[in-house]
């Protein structure tokens, strides 16, 4: 026959931040993927960018009084409080798989105190096996958890300016989107260091059962996540991507690879699924290959080529 | 966990216990490899499953959890199930088990329109209470199980199988059961995952080393003697 086939030149999904490599932009955001082990049995963990795993404190945190889930409209409110076995724990029990996948592990982790922190920076950085670190300044559910460092622009820097000093593995700063003004808070987390900043966290967030007159969630309070933030979160990572240069990873309500695609135009580099994976735990797996086709179908050699475009 | 929607409305999965399974060489062509899930109408996901058509394809998770903790049989034991409304559907796979055994089954429900598997277990000793008082024993399932416990020797081994609404369980868990007696209870949860990675539906134990367990991994069945009610 003398049909010519058009050689098909693969897409090249890569990126970096920092020194860190990864294959595709596609990570799982902590606390919606468990200690990893819970989704083999659903998806080839090796395939994606980066497995984050669920936050890591010092010491054991029991969680929040139940009932700590609670569902709405394109959305789920959560009430966990960063429940977690502690770091002793975790090096022993969860950190022996998650260092086995042929993938960047990324280490989240929170404190009470500036000191807790340091600690924690210090002895992540200590360990084998581990691609980089999430400092959590954002959750909403604790009374510290970090959201008093993440609400406050000089605590950021502090902070941030600290815990880089004390490891050399790359630094992402997950920020909360319950401020009046992200983007003073993500320069902050740049000129503290930073190497990325992940945005957003869960939004602050109620309901209330008329019948029983009572909160839905056992902690009355809790973050919204899902479908429903999307837009609201790609507004914040496109106002924060005018405002810095470190690169920007875009998290809220992603379910399919087009809710990725807007957040990468809107400019983040990368980007973590969250609340789908609790839905349809290979949706990351989905997303990377929905990316690949779009950049195929719009004959973008790179991802990079589309990262913020919509601003250029 | 059972998809409802596949465009995210409603968001989460929903939980179910599986009522019957056949495997693929079940005798009966027709049921080989089937799955049964029984439930009713409360909120959004059921509503939806309602308007299921017959061959749909449906997404579901599964099987996940612990399961019941089945003795060695022939059991010495006599085994007693308490099911309250929807609940007694993840006991009748029990009553198949159990068949050959001692067997008592206590089913309540508010009507008796509320009154499900009372066929699925052998007749003779199945006891039913409904709050109306329309079939069975006036009142609730609980009492009528209490007014008959005298009927039970404290001093020997039973095994008793709970599921049902939390008022129910949390009754029971009032109770005084004879320490060698074993209740395992199947709870209800209202979950985001169903396989451990959320941590959404934990329930408080007496665990000292991690008080909330996960009710979709850890359990859905725990001692009723584990539990804290808070």
């Amino acid at each position: 026959m003398g049909m010519k086939i058009k050689p098909v030149i693969e897409p090249d999904l890569s990126i970096s931040i920092g020194k860190m490599r990864l294959k595709n932009p596609v990570m799982t955001a902590s606390g919606t993927f468990g200690y990893g082990q819970e989704f083999e049995h659903f998806m080839d963990l090796h395939q994606l960018g980066a497995v984050i795993p669920k936050g890591i404190s010092l010491a054991p945190m029991p969680g929040n009084r139940p009932p700590r889930i609670f569902e709405t409209n394109g959305g789920i409110l959560n009430s966990i409080g960063l429940q977690n076995p502690g770091l002793e724990v975790f090096i022993k029990e969860r950190l022996p798989y998650l260092k086995s996948l042929k993938t960047n592990l990324i280490i989240n982790f929170f404190g009470n105190t500036l000191q807790e922190y340091s600690e924690l920076a210090q002895r992540l950085n200590a360990l084998e096996g581990i691609s980089g670190l999430e400092m959590n300044i954002s959750c909403p559910n604790v009374k510290c958890g970090g959201i008093v460092f993440g609400s406050d622009p000089k605590m950021t820097y502090r902070l941030v300016s600290r815990i880089k000093k004390l490891t050399s593995l790359p630094l992402i700063v997950k920020l909360t989107p319950n401020v009046t003004d992200i983007k003073v808070i993500a320069r902050s987390a740049e000129e503290g260091g930073a190497d990325a900043v992940s945005l957003v966290n869960t939004f602050r967030a109620m309901a209330i059962n008329i019948h029983t007159r009572k909160p839905e969630l056992g902690n009355v309070t809790g973050g919204l996540s899902g479908p429903a933030i999307k837009p609201i979160a790609l507004r914040m990572v496109w106002e924060v991507f005018q405002v810095i240069k470190i690169p920007v990873i875009g998290i809220g309500g992603i379910v399919k690879a087009e809710d990725a695609i807007e957040f990468i135009l809107a400019g983040a580099s990368a980007v973590q699924i969250g609340t789908a994976n609790l839905i349809h735990p290979k949706t990351g797996l989905e997303v990377i290959e929905g990316i690949r086709k779009y950049l195929l179908q719009y004959r973008f050699p790179h991802l990079q080529n589309l990262i913020g475009l919509l601003g250029k | 966990m059972v998809r409802t929607s596949e465009d995210y409305d409603p968001l989460l999965r929903r939980p179910f216990s599986i009522y019957r399974n056949y495997s693929t060489s079940y005798p009966m062509k027709d049921k080989r490899g089937h799955l049964t899930i029984l439930y009713k109408k409360v909120g959004k996901g059921t509503q939806k499953m309602i308007t299921f058509q017959k061959r749909q394809k449906v997404n579901l998770i599964g099987p996940l959890g612990n399961g019941f903790f089945i003795p060695p049989l022939p059991s010495p034991s006599p085994i007693i199930l308490i099911g309250g409304g929807v609940g007694i559907a993840s006991l009748s796979s029990l009553g198949k088990i159990f068949r050959h055994e001692q067997i008592y089954v206590f089913i309540g429900g508010k009507t008796k329109n509320d009154i499900l598997c009372e066929h699925d277990f052998p007749k003779r000793n199945v006891f039913i209470a409904t709050e109306d008082g329309s079939q069975g024993h006036r009142g609730t399932v609980v009492e009528l199980f209490c007014s008959r416990l005298r009927r039970f020797d404290r001093n020997l081994p039973h095994h008793i199988y709970v599921c049902g609404p939390e008022g129910m369980i949390k009754r029971l868990s009032r109770m005084n059961f004879p320490q060698k007696w074993t209740v395992h209870v199947s709870l209800e949860a209202r979950m985001g995952c169903g396989f451990g990675a959320c941590w959404g539906c934990v329930v408080k134990t007496k665990d000292p080393q991690m008080a909330y367990h996960r009710v979709c991994k850890d359990g859905p069945v725990f001692s009723l003697r584990e539990i804290l009610w808070e």
